[in-house]
């Protein structure tokens, strides 16, 4: 059992690779035209999906981005709660420091050695 | 139908912001907001909502100032309040733009100031006009 799948390992381990080139090239030329046109096809056929991922960079991109989306009406409404509660917790921060910054402007007016006067018009 | 439910809900939390606190009466008031806030007892109920807000933010920082300022605060607070909005916030601006004056022309400012206003105390306290003032100089 064993000398029939072990022998071609060995051999093809034994022929340079530059041989097998040559002896796959002397088979090609003896093939019948239909057989070559066979191969060629799925030549080209092999090309052209190669030419397909060709942009890796782009089609990877685009998938991980396409990740990123929402894929289900509840991730849909997931990703709109946390892009309110984003703009709300923004906007209570900005509405509190604005807050602040006005009453610490309106203790210091109220507090300060000139008279209100000069700031009054 | 229920996105639509959570987005109508989301929009009203956002609607109810901070800024549409209600009125608070003066009795509500606690009583350090009431200690602060003295000089407005009569006119606070009928002070605007937005107004009312700010000023319960400014008495905040009452319990913190000197008696020196404490004095200052309720002499000023309420012409304050009786000042227009506009009024407030050309105050805000000038006194910002001031602050950002160095210190020591602004020093030279407040001495120029406090010489005026002392001119003007003790003209009006011994009743003479500055044209009586400015003609006995000459």
């Amino acid at each position: 059992m064993n000398t029939n799948i072990n022998p071609p390992n060995n051999h093809s381990r034994d022929i340079a690779p530059e041989h097998i080139a040559q002896l796959l090239t002397r088979a090609a030329q003896r093939l019948d035209d239909d057989t070559a046109a066979a191969l060629r096809r799925a030549r080209n056929a092999a090309l052209e999906r190669q030419s397909h991922r060709e942009p890796v960079f782009m089609l990877s991109t685009g998938h991980s981005m396409r990740w990123l989306m929402p894929h289900s009406t509840h991730q849909w409404v997931a990703a709109i709660i946390l892009l309110v509660a984003i703009l709300f917790g923004g906007l209570s921060y900005w509405h509190h420091t604005q807050e602040t910054d006005l009453s610490h402007l309106d203790a210091a007016i109220l507090t300060d050695d000139l008279p209100l006067e000069v700031f009054v018009d | 139908m229920r996105n639509l439910l959570i987005i109508a809900f989301l929009s009203l939390g956002l609607t109810g912001m901070p800024a549409g606190a209600a009125t608070t009466s003066w009795h509500s008031l606690a009583p350090a907001q009431q200690e602060a806030l003295a000089p407005l007892s009569r006119q606070w109920d009928s002070l605007p909502e937005q107004q009312q807000h700010r000023l319960l933010k400014t008495a905040k920082r009452y319990p913190h100032l000197t008696p020196e300022q404490k004095k200052r605060f309720h002499g000023r607070l309420e012409a304050w309040s009786k000042l227009t909005p506009e009024q407030r916030n050309a105050a805000r601006e000038k006194y910002r733009a001031f602050s950002k004056v160095p210190a020591e022309k602004r020093e030279q400012v407040k001495q120029m100031i406090r010489q005026d206003q002392e001119v003007k105390t003790v003209q009006s306290a011994s009743g003479v006009s500055a044209a009586a003032t400015s003609s006995d100089r000459d």
